[in-house]
């Protein structure tokens, strides 16, 4: 005969909605670009990580599209913070982007692959002096973050005996809250005219490049719009004022993906702006503001908007248990030490299957013995079975760069590529993995 | 147990007329409260249903264990 697990809920009247019951819903994923869930996690066990090299490819050209169609001289440098996987950043050098990377390890990380000097954008605030005069012998594009960076390459240029190509970093007021005024030099106060106008007194820098980078997650592309006007407006001061061409801008990250702000109620595919909307403020902005006889070549650094919805973590059910206060409490094999986003985003849980009996209010929580394990506080689910493989996502960016080892193994990478084969390309940490380096 | 015997079945739905309280059962769910209102015990329910379903008792013990977890939250039993 049929078991179904036993249940009994108590009705809730108020429950029922226009929108439907939330005890029926299910939302139901059996494939990955049309592998099985449960078959990648019993190839490739559990928990997993699992790319799309279609997915990136997508989000890729239709953004590229969206600029390229409007300004031909547009390049995208991969966010190696967002996803520094090295197959990852082959999929986006192959695609046409450079590297943008923001410590010495994502440079090297970067030369490792083969990317030569120069198409390397070095951000950051932190840039050690000695990989600093490396990234100016290798001719990378420099972004000077403060005065104590313009000191260290003014002392290169003068211990190389060069002038060094360079652009500096401007923070600004875009109509944004919080505003970011973290990187590089203030645009209102004139802080970013005095650093070019010390950078023209010594003469050991050309400045060729301005870059912003004004906040992450940017929901309204208006803000982009006013940063590339801002942008412009200074380099026309700066080309009048000190004879430097600039001969690029670079509007940083920021572009948002479909992922749930926490706090905010509206679907992502209402409230984040298309490709297109981001592409028509930046670039109507540099029209509309150029004062030169050549236009400047556009970089952006978009990390997230990319690569976010190409990564699932898959995690199975281990097992589940009652809480006194009615609530189900399932035990997931992946914790928050994977899912650091999970701090600011709402993840799409999608079931490998539809299950028997209706929703109950329920809890997800990791393997990590640590009350704060919680991957979902409040989720409505139908009864599980053990072994359940759920399908976590977005969670392309950030998660496996910011993950850490802690209390189980990093769990393996599986990259599903345009071909539809499945391959390994990052394996599950072992106690190698975690006792290398200790002496 | 005097409270489960007050429950009224009719389909998959139960309602207990003191509480004023309305339930959605399942077919295992309601086996349980037929059993319960029968006067059988949490372990002799586990081992009617795995002779029946042909489930291990360690797994009934799990599921079941949970049903009744259910029915002391919702004050159906002590």
């Amino acid at each position: 005969m049929h078991y179904e697990k036993p249940t009994i809920n108590k009705i809730d009247f108020a429950m029922g909605s226009k929108y439907g019951s939330p005890v029926k819903t299910q939302k139901i994923r059996t494939n990955i670009a049309g592998i099985n869930v449960n078959e990648l996690t019993e190839k490739y066990g559990s928990p997993l990580f699992v790319f799309t090299e279609q997915e990136i490819e997508d989000k890729y050209n239709t953004l590229y599209e969206a600029f390229s169609t409007r300004y031909s001289d547009v390049e995208f440098g991969w966010s190696y913070k967002t996803n520094y996987l090295n197959e990852i950043c082959r999929i986006f050098h192959k695609l046409g982007s450079c590297a943008e990377v923001v410590s010495e390890f994502e440079y090297q990380k970067a030369r490792a692959l083969g990317i030569e000097g120069k198409d390397i954008i070095f951000n950051g605030p932190y840039k050690p002096k000695e990989d600093l005069k490396i990234a100016v012998q290798e001719g990378a594009k420099i972004h000077i973050d403060h005065l104590f960076e313009l000191n260290d390459l003014e002392e290169i240029a003068e211990e190389l005996n060069i002038q060094i190509p360079v652009a500096i970093r401007v923070n600004m007021d875009t109509g944004i809250y919080p505003q970011w005024s973290r990187f590089g030099f203030n645009y209102e106060n004139n802080e970013a005219l005095e650093a070019v106008e010390r950078m023209h007194q010594n003469g050991k820098l050309i400045l060729n490049g301005l870059h912003a980078h004004i906040g992450t997650f940017m929901l309204d592309a208006k803000a982009y719009g006013m940063a590339t006007e801002k942008l412009m407006h200074l380099k026309a001061i700066i080309e009048n004022q000190f004879g430097y061409e600039i001969e690029y801008i670079d509007l940083g990250g920021g572009f948002a993906s479909k992922s749930n702000l926490k706090g905010v109620y509206q679907s992502s595919e209402v409230i984040i702006p298309t490709a297109d909307e981001y592409a028509d403020a930046i670039t109507n902005a540099i029209y509309d503001n150029n004062r030169s006889k050549k236009l400047p070549k556009l970089y952006l650094e978009t990390g997230r908007h990319l690569i976010d919805e190409a990564g699932y973590l898959l995690s199975s059910v281990w097992g589940y248990k009652r809480f006194p206060d009615g609530k189900k409490g399932y035990i997931m094999d992946a914790g928050v030490n994977l899912l650091y986003t999970s701090n600011w985003y709402n993840f799409n849980i999608e079931l490998d299957k539809r299950y028997e009996g209706e929703n109950e209010l329920s809890m997800l929580n990791g393997p990590l013995c640590m009350n704060i394990d919680i991957i979902e506080e409040n989720i409505m689910l139908p009864p599980l079975n053990r072994g359940t493989v759920l399908s976590i996502s977005p969670v392309g960016a950030y998660n496996y760069t910011q993950s850490m080892q802690f209390i189980r193994y990093k769990p393996a990478v599986v990259l599903i590529d345009k071909e539809g084969n499945t391959r390994v390309i990052k394996e599950v940490d072992d106690l190698d993995t975690v006792n290398y380096k200790e002496v | 147990m005097h409270t489960i015997t007050q429950l009224i079945l009719d389909n998959n739905v139960a309602f207990h007329p003191m509480m004023g309280n309305s339930y959605k059962l399942n077919e295992t769910g309601k086996e349980i409260i037929a059993y319960l209102k029968e006067g059988q015990s949490k372990d002799e329910i586990i081992q009617t249903l795995s002779k029946k379903y042909e489930i291990s008792p360690d797994e009934l013990f799990i599921d079941v264990g949970d049903f009744f977890a259910k029915l002391r939250i919702y004050g159906l039993q002590q």
